[in-house]
């Protein structure tokens, strides 16, 4: 029996290596498929379904094995990338910080503000897709900033962090951006404008 | 991960122990007071549990009379 070891692999690998799989099988031979993550067991479950092919799922340890028979040819023309969906923790939205302080007002409450609200997004059921740094908000993606842990977490788990360029330029702090990447206004712009929701904190 | 949160007892003193804890480089996370504990501010101060700056962080606070609370939490 042929089997797709897809451990360690994240969407869409599995569901191109599953396809290609059972694309060199024969009709009524088995493959089985190993993956070690569940938002790729749903994705490949949801794709061979939808071929009309009974799976039988196991659960070894931390690896989950799907055993499938080849009851029919697989359309060439099937995209198997778009049963790929993101995990559902990912919202469509997202945060605009343009400065290094939350709110109006007193500029000491608005520092200790910002900190608490950047500590608690990590936490937050859904996370955003984009935190954008602009003009002074630059100061809290640096090495020395106060939420840096919070926002390599989010980077982590898949959240993505753009930082102006200009702005970073302008207060001499390229060399000491701490977490996510250097960006441009056409980067940012596209972001903000694809988003469902901005948040201006 | 399990962390010790300090509570104060105004915004005001939890700004003055964010800026006393930042100038003895002190490492802290300012957050929301977790809604669990009862509080008449709502932010805290969240170290980590098995950092071996608790003591220093205590007598750092009560150096600068700030009085507090401290609660234990699990959090992501």
């Amino acid at each position: 029996m042929k089997t797709v070891d897809a451990k360690g692999k994240l969407c869409p690998v599995p569901l191109i290596m599953t396809k290609k799989a059972l694309g060199e099988i024969k009709e009524d031979e088995s493959l089985k498929i190993l993956i070690d993550n569940e938002t790729s067991v749903k994705n490949v479950t949801r794709f061979l379904e939808d071929q009309n092919l009974k799976i039988a799922t196991a659960k070894n340890g931390n690896v989950f094995e799907l055993m499938v028979t080849k009851t029919g040819e697989i359309p060439e023309d099937i995209s198997a990338e778009k049963y790929c969906t993101p995990d559902d923790k990912q919202g469509n939205y997202v945060v605009s910080i343009q400065r290094n302080r939350l709110g109006d007002g007193d500029e000491e409450l608005g520092k200790i503000l910002i900190k608490a609200f950047v500590n608690t997004l990590p936490e937050n059921s859904i996370l955003p897709k984009t935190i954008i740094f602009l003009n002074s908000g630059i100061f809290l993606a640096l090495n020395d900033s106060p939420v840096i842990d919070s926002l390599k977490k989010l980077e982590q788990s898949g959240v993505e962090i753009l930082s102006c360029g200009t702005c970073l330029d302008f207060y001499k702090k390229k060399d000491e951006l701490g977490v996510g990447r250097v960006s441009n206004m056409y980067d940012i712009l596209e972001r903000l404008s694809a988003a469902g929701n901005v948040l201006y904190p | 991960m399990f962390y010790k949160i300090f509570i104060f007892e105004s915004s005001h003193k939890v700004l003055k122990a964010d800026k006393v804890l930042t100038e003895n480089k002190i490492k802290f996370d300012v957050i929301p007071t977790p809604k669990e504990f009862s509080s008449d501010c709502g932010l805290s101060i969240r170290i980590k549990e098995s950092d071996a700056e608790l003591l220093k962080v205590e007598a750092i606070l009560e150096k600068n009379d700030l009085n507090f609370k401290v609660h234990n939490k699990e959090m992501k």
